[in-house]
């Protein structure tokens, strides 16, 4: 079985903010919500670089062995969901994730957290499969019809890549080959002057 | 001899192109290289995303990812066992209801009580079907919970502010209390010997505290909760204090019920009718000036 990751390449994201827009756009994402967000480093110097992260699908997720309601659970390719049935909107995993991942939109009584939101890997949810409560609960099911998530697919520099494991790692590695820059082999750009 | 001609001139040109290039380049060189490699900017981005994670993000996972559940789970079994071993091997106490009954509490301190046990009780009802949500199910039940933890806490806040100014005084630490801990109240034996304490004995006292300090800082922790309001590290240092600090309250709090209800016959009707039997208070409150 194919295991579902997503890479982000620093060496290519621009901070166009593309994919956070279509993730936002194309899920009808809750006001408030950015289940994808861009970050950059070292903004205007030399060596600034951008990074973009949505929940990183762990493997052992950290958000799933807090969950004191079992709301939270992993697919068999690694793809991490959230049952908004089920959840409490207490916050744990939120504060069990490493990457900032669980979001929360504003519930409906006095302003308490509501049901937790968060990247399904454009898989949509623990609804049937394209029905009315799943769109509307978790967004698209691009994966059920056989597409990468929006993000990756709209990536104008194809930083983001979103895919079966070995596939993407192998594209990724050859990228890194093909740069001929040493971008990842110690001392290089210190020896040679190259970046 | 066209071609020598024409390699003078390209010599010192090609000469000058190359010392220039040098030229341009050494600056370069002595420079710290520029943009850093991939893994230096990992590190970067790890700050802003991982770094304090290792804080106590790990230490919140793997505690409310099993220890905080067992914790409950051994509160809720092992505390009622005892007191029920308790209640066969040495039993029960009861006083005589003969004489004049003793003012104990006025109307205003019972009303309160009554306000702030209801919270209480609220509060470890609607706490514990958060702990131990996946057994009910979680959803709309448990979210609803969720809610009424928060009124009951504002209750419960209000009244055991309340309680605190009002019994502050009797509940300051005596030297007797020493005494009191050290034949825990008298507890242990069947017989009914006077036994040092004033209108509150010791056990009363560490559970005054608790549910008034300790109370204050479930609060403050359970705001933070609530409202996120703080660094995501320091949300889980709260959930942490929060939680622990919870199975202590239910704790005492189990206690609490046990003696009123159970260890001393008739012991919740002076919280109802505001006053105790003559002969409770000379023996279980032998110190408190009528």
């Amino acid at each position: 079985m194919a295991r579902m990751k997503f890479l982000c390449d620093v060496e290519r994201c621009i901070d166009c903010n593309g994919c956070v827009v279509a993730c936002k756009e194309g899920n009808q994402v809750p006001v408030g919500i950015n289940r994808r967000r861009v970050i950059t480093i070292g903004e205007g110097k030399p060596g600034e670089k951008s990074i973009s992260v949505a929940c990183m699908h762990c493997s052992d997720a950290p958000c799933i062995a807090v969950c004191p309601v079992d709301a939270i659970y992993q697919r068999e390719d690694g793809i991490v969901l959230v049952n908004k049935k089920t959840c409490i909107g207490c916050g744990y995993c939120f504060m069990a994730c490493p990457f900032g991942a669980p979001q929360f939109p504003s519930g409906k009584v006095f302003g308490a957290r509501g049901a937790m939101d968060k990247c399904t890997f454009c898989a949509g949810g623990p609804e049937k499969t394209f029905s009315d409560a799943e769109k509307r609960l978790y967004g698209q099911n691009r994966i059920a019809e056989g597409k990468v998530p929006l993000c990756a697919a709209m990536c104008a520099t194809k930083a983001l890549m979103a895919g079966d494991a070995n596939v993407i790692a192998d594209a990724y590695r050859k990228r890194v080959f093909a740069r001929g820059s040493g971008a990842n082999a110690w001392g290089w750009d210190r020896a040679y002057g190259k970046k | 001899m066209n071609i020598k001609k024409k390699f003078r001139v390209i010599l010192p040109v090609g000469v000058l192109a190359l010392a220039a290039v040098a030229w341009a380049g050494s600056p370069q060189i002595l420079q710290p290289a520029g943009p850093g490699p991939s893994t230096a900017s990992f590190t970067a981005i790890n700050k802003v995303f991982t770094g304090d994670w290792q804080q106590y993000g790990q230490l919140f996972t793997s505690w409310q990812g099993g220890l905080f559940n067992r914790i409950f789970l051994l509160v809720l079994t092992i505390v009622p066992v005892v007191f029920l071993l308790h209640y066969i091997i040495i039993g029960a106490k009861s006083f005589s209801h003969a004489g004049t009954p003793i003012k104990f509490f006025g109307i205003l301190t019972r009303f309160l009580h009554w306000l702030a046990a209801l919270s209480f009780s609220l509060l470890v009802i609607t706490g514990l079907m958060v702990v131990f949500g996946k057994f009910i199910g979680g959803g709309p039940l448990v979210m609803s919970g969720r809610s009424i933890h928060l009124i009951a806490a504002i209750v419960f806040c209000l009244s055991a502010a309340g309680l605190f100014l009002i019994w502050l005084k009797d509940m300051l630490p005596m030297p007797h209390d020493i005494l009191w801990l050290l034949i825990m109240g008298g507890y242990l034996s069947k017989k009914k010997k006077p036994v040092p304490a004033g209108k509150f004995n010791a056990g009363q006292k560490v559970w005054f505290w608790l549910a008034t300090v300790g109370g204050g800082i479930m609060a403050w922790s359970g705001y933070t909760l609530y409202s996120f309001a703080a660094p995501v590290d320091q949300i889980r240092q709260m959930a942490i204090l929060h939680n622990l600090l919870a199975a202590g309250l239910i704790a005492f709090f189990i206690i609490h019920l046990y003696m009123s209800l159970f260890a001393v016959k008739g012991a919740i009707s002076s919280m109802l009718t505001g006053y105790k039997s003559r002969e409770e208070v000379a023996i279980l409150h032998s110190r408190y000036k009528i």
